[in-house]
């Protein structure tokens, strides 16, 4: 620009009236945070109904994949118990008197392999069998006790794997007095494979219900963007970068997928209460001490965490792809 | 202060908004942009606040050439030039004073500075007793009044008005032209679109006229430094 002198030379307004970039200040900029977060909290009071519904709709969706997955952690649980507990049962010869099956059951005890043994008694076996089903006296019309003597045979936990299980019971089999011995595992394969099923199932649902959820957010953002078109186009007539103003939006985001995330444990919450009673009772018709496990603190925080930033996401592709079209005219 | 060489700018739709516009307004200097409308006063203002590129010629502010503007920066530009709006563009959800906070809210200034210099141009305006009002609760002269108190908050080095008066009565009117030439006082440049001819007559500024993109009349400074 040509030197000019200006007609009425006063004071200058901007010391030099110099255009430069002048970056906010630092002390500026966390305040303008924390004013975004409280206007974003205030909007939100504003139309608590809205905000309700949008946050349950998320809810909903985190919950799905959270409850299949606590369900496979729950069975992860019984499994590792069952792997636990697992046991093999002798079946001894007819032949085999009832102090040599209760000998060989001390013998077997002090196998490195094995870390428990149980004798059962044939007379004590048809007794309990007969108070179980109720038989009462049917089976005294039996002429003789139609039961082996056996042994339940629990292995050292060291043998954590199938395979040596296997291996033991094979050694078992090969004792003189052993006429059959029974391996408790079709139960814990199966479980295992419906856990693997659970398991591709808890992903892909997870998987496609936060597609849904960056969805959703996305969607609301940009309703949210057309609704405050004018207050955009003034921000930034006023010098407001895209990063000012899309912040609001992305605070909006990260509020509705916490606070969906929040939904989504109360939701679990009060599912698993209304699941643990008639799932200890079914628990304990198979004897078992199954404990049902709920939501930890850590897995709740990392809920919490992966629902903010879920809204993060979906609020940062929203605002990308309209902000920009929202320009003064 | 404010620069055009030769510049031209047709919109998509073919039509040609300034052909070989130069001008020049020196740093502190006032002038009035008129026209008939869609003679390109708009335009011209758009182009000063790169709402709108060039299409042809060069146009520098200050020292900085606007074609060397990346759109990112744009933002940071516009700081320093405030700009009001026959239609005020006021934010209804919001009060007098976050209205007025607007500029000094997007560049960052302390909660402290602003309040002050907030309170400083409402003062300015006459209208500090209603910073707690919402615009909508204000008269239309008021509300104009709080737009060029928005503009001159984070003290720009220029001022551009579009139509400022063009929905007030002729005594409003006077009174936010008088508002304008207070600011010009204290060294701020200021460039008013209008075709409130009328008023114009009675104000002892520079008169620029534009008619179908062209300049007919006040293209160099009164001062003719730049002649």
């Amino acid at each position: 620009m040509a030197p000019t002198t200006s007609k009425r030379a006063v004071k200058k307004p901007n010391s030099g009236a110099q255009l430069s970039d002048d970056k906010p200040l630092f002390g500026g900029y966390i305040s303008n945070h924390i004013k975004t977060l409280k206007q974003t909290l205030h909007e939100q009071k504003r139309r608590p109904l809205a905000a309700f519904f949008t946050c349950s709709v998320i809810g909903i969706a985190i919950a799905l994949p959270t409850l299949l997955a606590l369900l496979l952690i729950n069975i992860y649980q019984a499994d590792l118990e069952w792997d636990g507990s697992s046991q093999i049962t002798l079946f001894l010869t007819e032949k085999t008197a009832t102090l040599e099956a209760a000998e060989l059951a001390n013998e077997l005890q002090e196998r490195g392999s094995i870390s428990a043994t149980k004798f059962i008694d044939k007379d004590k076996a048809l007794a309990e069998f007969s108070a179980l089903f109720e038989l009462g006296d049917t089976l005294k019309h039996l002429e003789e006790n139609p039961l082996p003597h056996s042994i339940i045979v629990t292995p050292a936990p060291q043998l954590d794997q199938l395979e040596k299980i296997n291996r033991l019971k094979d050694s078992l089999v090969g004792l003189e007095q052993v006429e059959n011995a029974q391996l408790d595992v079709v139960w814990v394969e199966r479980l295992h494979s419906i856990s693997t099923f659970l398991e591709r199932s808890t992903w892909v649902l997870g998987i496609m219900l936060s597609f849904a959820v960056l969805l959703i957010l996305g969607n609301t953002i940009r309703l949210a963007i057309e609704n405050r078109k004018d207050e955009i186009v003034v921000l930034k007539l006023v010098g407001g970068t895209n990063a000012f103003v899309c912040r609001p939006f992305i605070y909006m985001g990260i509020f509705f997928g916490f606070g969906g995330a929040l939904f989504a444990l109360v939701l679990c919450t009060l599912v698993i209460a209304m699941l643990e009673a008639p799932l200890l009772e079914l628990a304990q018709s198979y004897q078992s001490q199954f404990n049902l496990m709920g939501l930890s603190v850590e897995s709740s925080l990392l809920i919490l965490t992966l629902g903010s930033l879920l809204g993060w996401l979906g609020a940062w592709f929203a605002v990308r792809r309209h902000i920009d079209e929202i320009e003064p005219r | 202060m404010i620069e055009f060489i030769n510049v031209g700018k047709r919109y998509e739709d073919g039509h040609e908004a300034l052909q070989n516009v130069s001008l020049s307004m020196a740093r502190g200097e006032m002038a009035f942009l008129t026209g008939h409308s869609g003679a390109g006063k708009s335009t011209l203002l758009k182009l000063i606040m790169l709402m709108e590129r060039a299409d042809r010629g060069q146009i520098m502010i200050g020292n900085q050439n606007l074609a060397r503007i990346p759109r990112r920066q744009i933002a940071y530009f516009r700081r320093h030039i405030g700009v009001v709006f026959q239609d005020h563009r006021l934010l209804f959800d919001r009060t007098v004073f976050d209205n007025v906070a607007l500029p000094l809210d997007v560049a960052g200034t302390p909660p402290r500075e602003i309040a002050k210099r907030v309170r400083a141009a409402l003062d300015k305006v006459g209208l500090l007793s209603k910073e707690n009002l919402t615009p909508i609760q204000l008269s239309g002269g008021e509300q104009q009044r709080i737009g060029i108190a928005r503009a001159v908050v984070n003290k720009p080095p220029i001022l551009l008005a579009d139509e400022p008066t063009g929905n007030l009565d002729p005594e409003l009117s006077s009174e936010i032209m008088k508002l304008f030439s207070e600011f010009n006082q204290v060294g701020v440049t200021v460039l008013i679109a209008t075709h409130d001819l009328d008023l114009i007559s009675r104000l002892p500024f520079r008169v620029i006229e534009l008619s179908q993109g062209h300049i007919i009349t006040g293209a160099k400074s009164v001062a003719g430094v730049d002649a």
